[in-house]
C-alpha cells in the first residue's frame, strides 16, 4: 500500500459531507435540530473513557466482520450470512464454556474459540458449497440461512440451554467469570479480544495482500474463467475462503460472549454484521480501508448512541448516514463517467472544428 | 397425536392462513419479476416493502383513513422506484450494492420515523383495510371458510396476478419489457431504448412491493407499524421470482407454496417451538433455490439428446 | 439510376480517446449494391451507425434520400426506410420469428393486446414475397446461423427498408450460405429497387456481389471505385496503405514424437448438444496441425476439451505420453500445455489486473517469486514482468497499468508472452491475431514458428483461413464436430472449402 487512492479519498470525504447534509435535512422534517444532534452525537462519543473502549469494541467488530465480507468477495462469492454464523458461533462458544466449567481457562478458552469457528465455518461451508458445485445464487441462501440461525439460536436460549438461575425471556447459562476476557478500560465493552482481533487483522491483511495465495484470490475474483484457465483450483479456494470467513464470524461471535456479554442472548449482535458489510462495500472491498473505516464508522455508531440517550433522537440516524455513503460512492463511478465523456465529447468536436478551420485556412 | 397434527394442518383454517401469508410475498414477486424481465437483479425488495409497510401506516395515521395510506404508498413505491432505477439504470451501479443499501436505508428509515413520530412503543390500531364478505360463498363448505372474509388485498393480489400475466405475456410493452432484459440491443435497434422499459419496471416494482408492505401493516397487523416488519420476505418472493422464470402465475403459485409452508408451521407450534416452526418457509426457501438449478440442469442433459443444431 | 439514396458531408465521429471516422464525405447511389471494405476497428461500422441513428456524429451532415437528418435516432432512420442487419444479430432469442420481425411495430387486437396471429400471417406473406423460407412460428433460438440472418432481413424489409445496411454478413455463414444471401441481395435490389450497403473485410466477396467500392482506413474514406475497374491486390494495398507482403516464414526440423494424442473424442457444448463427435487428431514435436472450420462447428469446444476448461463426454486426450482425460487445467498445464485462448478478455487475461499481474499468471508458486512458497518477492516479479514486456515488444504506457486500459493487439502480446514464456513442449493456440493489427500480426505469426522450430507441437485454431496456411505443416478441417479432410501442402482453398462445408475427403473420415 505505497499508493493512496486521492480520487477514493476525495469522493469519500464528499460523500461523508453531502450524507451528514441529508442526516441534517431528515433531522430538521423529523423535529429535531440538526446541529444539537450532531453537537450530542461528538459528546457521546468522546465524553467519557467508557465510550472510548465501547467506540474500539465496536470497530473491532465492524473491523472483523468487514474483513470477513472483502475475504469472501475477494474471490467473487459474497458472504451475506455472517449474521448467523456469528450468532452460532456465539452460541456453540458459550455453551462449550458451560459444559467445560471447571476446567483450566488454558483448554476453555482456546476449544470455545475453535468451536466457534467451527461452527461458523460449517455453517458458511453450505451457501459456499452450493454455489460452487450446484451454483446458486449465495446471497439468497446466506440471507435465507441468517433468519434460520437466529430463529434456531433463539430456540436453544429458550429451551434446551436456558439459562436456569435467571427469569430472563432467552438468554443461556453464564460463563463462570475466570474465563471472562479482561477488561482494558472499566466499566466498557474493551477486553483483551481486541488484541486477538488485531493479530488476526494483520493475518488477513497479509494474506490477502502479500502472498501467492492471496495473488490467487484476486484473480479469482476478478475472472474466474481466466484463473481457473491459468491452473489455480478455483472452487477450493472459493469454498475455502468462504469457510474462513464463516470461522471469522462465528469468533466475533465469541468475543461478543467472551468479551462483553458473558452469556449468550440476542443482543450479542444486532445486525451487527450487515454494518461491516456496509462499511466493506464503501472501502470497495480494500482491506487497508476497512480497517480505517472501522474506526471511523464506530465512532459514528458510538455517537449515535449517545445521542439518543442524551437528545433523544433515535440512532437510526447513524444508518441512514451510512447507507447514503453507500449510494453516493456506488454512484460516483456512473457520475463522473458520464460527466468524463461529455467533457471528451465537447474536447473532440472542438478538435475536429479546429483542424477544419486550419485546412480551410 | 399424529391425527390431531394431521387434522389441524389440513384444516380450512390453514388454507386460509396459506392465503394470508402468500399475499404479500406474491405481491412482492410480481414486483421482482417486473425488474427480472427487465434484467434488474432486484434484492432490494425487502426494503422496498418495509417501506410500504410504514408508509401505510403512517398515511393511515396522518390522515385518519387507510385510502389515504394506500395512496400514500403509491406515491412511496413511485419515489422508491424512480430512485432504484436512478442507481441502477441511469448511474449503473452495481445491483447487489444498491439492493442491500436500500434495504438498509429503508430499516434505518422506518425506524428512524417511526421512533421520531410515533414514539419507542410504536402505532397501533390506526384505520386498516377493510375485510371483504362474499354473501353466496359461506354456503360452500370447505372452500367458503378458505376464501371468503379475507383482506382486501387478497382479493386484490388474484386480480393483479392475471393482469400482470397478460401484461407480460399478451401486450406489445410485456414483448419490450422482456426484450430489454433478455437483449437491449435488440429493442434499441427497434427504436425503443430499453432504458425506459427498465425504468418502468422499477416504478411497477416499487408500487408492488409498496402494496405489499401495505397489506402487512394495513391489513394483516390492523394497522400496526412494527421494526422490520418484511423480515426477510422480499427476499422469498426474489427466490419465487427465480422459480417461477418471473411469470405472474407461477410466481403467485411459488408464494402460495410459501404460504402453506408458513401455515404448517403456525398450526405445529402447539407441539413444537414456534422458534423452530419458524424457520420452515426459510428452509423451504433454499431448498427451491436449489431445486431451480437441478431442474435446470437436467433440462440441458436431455436436450443433448439431440445430435446437432436444426440446420436449414 | 444516379439518384441519391444516402450521402455523407464531412462526418467525424469521436468516441473518448479515438477518432473513429475522420471527415468522410461519400454519397450511395439509390439501387446500387455499395461495398465498404477495411480492416477491423477502420470505422466501417461506426459510419453505418451513424447512418442508422445509433451514433450521433461529432461533426458532419447527414442526408437521407435528399433529406438533411440531424439529432435522429433509430427509429427515425427506420421511418425514413433505412433497415441495419447487425454482425451481432439483433434477435430476441426467446421470442419466436414472427415476433422478433414485428418487434416495436406489432399488430393489434383492441388496441393493447398482441395479436400473434396477424403477426404470423404477416410474417408468412414476406416469406413468401421474397422467397425467404423460415418458419414463423419458430423460436429463434432453436434456428441455425444462416436462417437467423434470414429472419434478420425479414425484419428490415417488414419495417419497410429501401436502403439495407449489412454489417459482415457473411463472417458466421457456410458458402452455401453465402450463395443463398448473396442470390438474395440480387433478387432485392433487381426486383423491389432496393439499395445494400455490405460491410465486409473479405475482398472475394466484393468483386462478387458489389458495384461500387470504398475503401477505408483509420476512420478515413481513402477512396471510392467502380468494382469492374479494381482488383482484389489493389483494394488490399488500399486497405493496409501498404502492399500487403508478407515474407515466407522459415521452417526447420523435422516432425518427432506424437505429443497430443486425441482419442475418439466427445464433447457437449454449453446447451447440452453434442459438439465435438468421436473425433481423432495427433500432432507431433516440431510440427503445427492447423483446424480450418467455420464458427460453430466445435472447434471452440474441442479446445476447451483437450485443456480441461470443458467436460470430456467421452474419449481421450493425451499430453506428451500421458493421460490427461477429465484432469483439470491447472493439472493439465502440469503436464506440459500452454494455451492461448480464443477469447483473451473473457479467458485469456484479467483486465482488471496490471500488466505484471497477468504476466505472473500460472508462475506465481515458483520458488524463485515466492519465500518460503509463500511471501511474494515483488520486486523479482516486476523485473521479470518488465523483461516480458520488452521481449514481447508489448507497447503501453509500462508495466504497472491495468490490462484493460490497453489496445486488443498489446492485450494479445500480453497473453503471447505468457503462455509462450512457460516453453511447454505443447501449444494450443484459438485466434491468435483476432482483433490485432498487421504489424502485431507478423510479430505474433513469427514468434509461433520460432517456437515449432524449437520442437513445440503446436495445435492452431483460427477463423482466418490465410493464417492458417501460412503457419501449418498440416491442417484438418471440421464440420459439424467432425474431421472431413486432412491436408498437407501446397493447399488448394477450394477443396479445404469443400471440406469446411462437410464434404468429405479422400474417404478418410468415412463414419456416419
Amino acid at each position: 500500500m505505497k499508493k493512496i487512492n486521492w480520487g477514493y479519498l476525495g469522493s469519500l470525504c464528499i460523500s461523508v459531507l453531502l450524507a451528514f447534509a441529508i442526516g441534517a435535512v431528515i433531522l430538521a422534517v423529523a423535529g429535531f435540530s440538526p446541529l444539537q444532534a450532531y453537537g450530542a452525537m461528538i459528546d457521546g462519543a468522546f465524553s467519557n473513557a467508557r465510550h472510548v473502549g465501547d467506540w474500539l469494541e465496536y470497530a473491532m467488530v465492524l473491523c472483523l466482520t468487514g474483513l470477513a465480507c472483502v475475504l469472501g468477495s475477494r474471490v467473487g462469492i459474497f458472504n451475506v450470512g455472517g449474521e448467523g454464523q456469528l450468532l452460532l458461533g456465539a452460541v456453540a462458544a458459550c455453551q462449550v464454556g458451560v459444559w467445560l466449567t471447571g476446567l483450566s481457562a488454558w483448554i476453555v478458552i482456546p476449544a470455545a474459540a475453535l468451536a466457534a469457528m467451527a461452527v461458523g465455518g460449517l455453517y458458511a461451508l453450505i451457501p459456499g458449497w452450493l454455489k460452487v458445485k450446484v451454483k446458486v445464487n449465495e446471497v439468497i441462501t446466506t440471507i435465507m440461512l441468517n433468519t434460520i440461525a437466529a430463529s434456531f439460536c433463539q430456540y436453544l436460549a429458550k429451551g434446551p440451554w436456558k439459562n436456569p438461575n435467571k427469569n430472563m425471556v432467552a438468554a443461556t447459562a453464564q460463563l463462570d467469570t475466570r474465563y471472562w476476557f479482561t477488561n482494558l478500560i472499566p466499566n466498557s465493552n474493551l477486553s483483551t479480544a481486541i488484541i486477538a482481533a488485531a493479530v488476526i487483522t494483520f493475518l488477513t491483511w497479509y494474506i490477502m495482500q502479500k502472498t501467492s495465495v492471496g495473488y490467487e484470490m484476486k484473480l479469482t475474483g476478478q475472472n474466474p474463467r481466466f484463473a481457473f484457465f491459468s491452473g489455480i483450483k478455483t472452487d477450493r479456494l472459493v469454498i475455502l475462503c468462504m469457510v474462513i470467513s464463516g470461522a471469522m464470524c462465528g469468533l466475533v461471535g465469541m468475543f461478543r460472549v467472551y468479551g462483553v456479554e458473558h452469556l449468550y442472548r440476542s443482543s450479542i449482535s444486532n445486525q451487527y454484521y450487515f454494518e461491516g458489510l456496509t462499511v466493506a462495500m464503501i472501502a470497495q472491498y480494500n482491506p487497508v480501508t476497512v480497517i480505517f473505516l472501522s474506526f471511523f464508522f464506530a465512532i459514528l455508531k458510538i455517537g449515535a448512541q449517545g445521542m439518543e440517550l442524551s437528545a433523544g433522537v433515535p440512532n437510526q440516524i447513524y444508518l441512514i448516514i451510512q447507507t447514503v455513503i453507500i449510494f453516493f460512492m456506488a454512484a460516483e463511478s456512473g457520475i463522473f463517467a458520464s460527466l468524463r465523456a461529455g467533457a471528451m465529447r465537447r474536447r473532440a468536436r472542438a478538435d475536429i472544428r479546429r483542424k477544419g478551420d486550419e485546412s480551410h485556412a | 397425536m399424529l391425527e390431531d397434527i394431521l387434522g389441524s394442518i389440513f384444516s380450512a383454517g390453514t388454507f386460509n392462513q396459506m392465503l394470508r401469508s402468500a399475499t404479500p410475498v406474491a405481491l412482492a414477486a410480481l414486483g421482482g419479476a417486473m425488474t427480472e424481465h427487465a434484467g434488474i437483479m432486484n434484492i432490494g425488495m425487502d426494503g422496498m416493502i418495509l417501506m410500504g409497510a410504514f408508509f401505510g401506516v403512517l398515511g393511515s395515521y396522518l390522515f385518519g383513513s387507510a385510502a389515504a395510506g394506500v395512496a400514500m404508498v403509491l406515491a412511496m413505491g413511485v419515489v422508491v422506484g424512480l430512485f432504484f432505477a436512478l442507481f441502477v439504470v441511469k448511474f449503473r451501479s452495481d445491483e447487489f450494492i444498491i439492493g442491500t443499501a436500500l434495504n438498509t436505508l429503508a430499516l434505518g428509515l422506518t425506524s428512524f420515523l417511526s421512533r421520531s413520530i410515533f414514539g419507542t412503543a410504536g402505532t397501533k390500531g390506526n384505520p386498516a383495510l377493510p375485510t371483504v364478505h362474499i354473501p353466496g360463498l359461506d354456503s360452500i363448505p370447505f372452500l367458503g371458510q378458505v376464501l371468503n372474509d379475507n383482506s382486501l388485498f387478497v382479493y386484490l393480489t388474484w386480480a393483479l396476478v392475471l393482469v400482470m400475466w397478460l401484461f407480460v405475456y399478451k401486450t406489445p410493452y410485456g414483448f419490450w419489457l422482456r426484450a430489454s432484459g433478455e437483449k437491449p440491443e435488440t429493442l434499441r435497434t427497434a427504436g425503443i431504448a430499453p432504458e425506459k422499459m427498465k425504468w418502468l419496471a422499477s416504478i411497477l416494482c416499487g408500487l408492488f412491493c409498496g402494496l405489499a408492505g401495505a397489506h402487512l401493516s394495513l391489513g394483516q397487523l390492523q394497522g400496526t407499524f412494527a421494526e422490520n416488519m418484511a423480515n426477510s420476505r422480499g427476499y422469498i418472493a426474489f427466490a419465487c421470482v427465480i422459480f417461477s422464470k418471473a411469470n405472474p402465475v407461477m410466481a403467485f403459485v411459488a408464494a402460495l407454496m410459501f404460504g402453506f409452508f408458513d401455515a404448517i408451521g403456525l398450526r405445529l407450534q402447539d407441539y413444537i417451538s414456534s422458534d423452530l416452526t419458524n424457520t420452515i418457509p426459510y428452509i423451504i426457501t433454499v431448498v427451491m433455490m436449489v431445486y431451480v438449478v437441478v431442474r435446470s440442469q437436467r433440462r440441458k442433459r436431455r436436450a443433448g439428446g439431440r445430435l446437432t443444431r436444426k440446420q436449414a | 439510376m444516379d439518384e441519391i439514396a444516402v450521402r455523407f458531408e464531412h462526418i467525424s465521429m469521436a468516441f473518448p480517446g479515438v477518432l473513429a471516422n475522420d471527415d468522410v464525405s461519400l454519397d450511395i447511389k439509390k439501387g446500387e449494391v455499395f461495398a465498404l471494405v477495411g480492416e477491423n476497428g477502420a470505422g466501417k461500422s461506426t459510419l453505418m451507425n451513424v447512418l442508422y441513428g445509433i451514433n450521433t456524429p461529432t461533426d458532419g451532415r447527414v442526408f437521407i434520400k435528399g433529406r438533411e437528418m440531424t439529432d435522429f435516432d433509430p427509429k427515425t432512420a427506420i421511418s425514413m426506410g433505412v433497415g441495419m442487419v447487425h454482425q451481432h444479430f439483433m434477435l430476441v432469442p426467446s421470442f419466436t420469428v414472427a415476433q422478433n420481425i414485428v418487434l416495436s411495430r406489432e399488430p393489434r387486437k383492441g388496441k393493447v393486446f398482441f395479436d400473434n396471429a396477424a403477426a404470423q400471417r404477416k410474417t408468412r406473406e414476406l416469406v413468401e414475397e421474397y422467397g425467404l423460407e423460415v418458419d414463423p412460428a419458430e423460436p429463434v433460438e432453436e434456428l441455425s446461423v444462416g436462417l437467423q440472418q434470414r429472419v434478420e432481413i425479414l425484419k428490415t424489409l417488414y419495417r419497410g427498408a429501401e436502403i439495407l445496411i449489412l454489417d459482415e454478413p457473411t463472417a458466421v455463414l457456410t458458402p452455401q450460405e453465402t450463395d443463398e444471401l448473396f442470390a438474395v441481395i440480387r433478387r432485392v435490389v433487381r426486383e423491389k429497387g432496393m439499395t445494400v450497403i455490405i460491410i465486409t473485410h473479405k475482398l472475394y466477396e466484393v468483386m462478387a456481389i458489389s458495384d461500387r467500392v470504398g475503401v477505408m482506413r483509420k476512420g478515413a474514406l481513402v477512396g471510392v471505385r467502380n468494382t469492374s475497374d479494381v482488383d482484389e491486390r489493389t483494394l488490399a494495398s488500399m486497405m493496409v496503405g501498404r502492399p500487403m507482403l508478407y515474407d515466407e516464414l522459415e521452417k526447420t526440423g523435422a516432425p518427432g514424437d506424437v505429443m497430443i494424442q486425441v482419442q475418439n473424442l466427445t464433447v457437449r457444448d454449453n446447451r447440452g448438444l453434442t459438439a465435438v463427435d468421436g473425433l481423432s487428431l495427433s500432432v507431433r514435436a516440431g510440427e503445427v496441425l492447423g483446424i480450418a472450420a467455420i464458427e460453430g462447428n466445435g472447434q471452440s469446444e474441442l479446445i476447451e476439451a483437450i485443456t480441461g476448461m470443458r467436460k470430456i463426454e467421452s474419449g481421450h486426450v493425451t499430453i506428451c505420453g500421458q493421460d490427461a482425460t477429465g484432469l483439470s487445467p491447472g493439472a493439465i498445464r502440469d503436464l506440459g500445455l500452454a494455451h492461448v485462448p480464443e477469447d483473451r478478455l473473457a479467458t485469456g487475461l484479467s483486465r482488471d489486473a496490471t500488466v505484471t499481474d497477468n504476466l505472473l499468471t500460472g508462475k506465481q508458486r515458483r520458488p524463485e517469486f515466492n519465500r518460503f512458497r509463500f511471501h511474494q518477492r515483488t520486486s523479482t516479479i516486476e523485473r521479470y514482468a518488465r523483461e516480458l514486456y520488452e521481449k514481447f515488444d508489448i507497447r503501453g504506457a509500462g508495466t504497472d497499468v491495468t490490462v484493460g486500459s490497453m489496445s486488443g493487439g498489446n492485450m494479445q502480446k500480453v497473453v503471447i508472452a505468457r503462455e509462450f514464456s512457460f516453453d511447454s513442449p505443447v501449444l494450443i493456440v484459438a485466434q491468435p491475431t483476432r482483433g490485432v493489427d498487421v504489424g502485431a500480426i507478423e510479430f505474433i505469426h513469427s514468434r509461433i514458428i520460432a517456437r515449432r522450430n524449437a520442437g513445440c507441437a503446436i495445435l492452431l485454431c483460427s477463423a482466418d483461413l490465410d493464417e492458417v496456411f501460412r503457419l501449418s505443416d498440416r491442417i484438418v478441417t471440421l464440420y459439424e464436430g467432425k474431421i472431413t479432410g486432412e491436408y498437407t501442402g501446397p493447399y488448394s482453398k477450394q477443396e479445404i472449402g469443400l471440406g469446411m462445408t462437410g464434404a468429405r475427403h479422400d474417404g478418410k473420415e468415412a463414419a456416419s
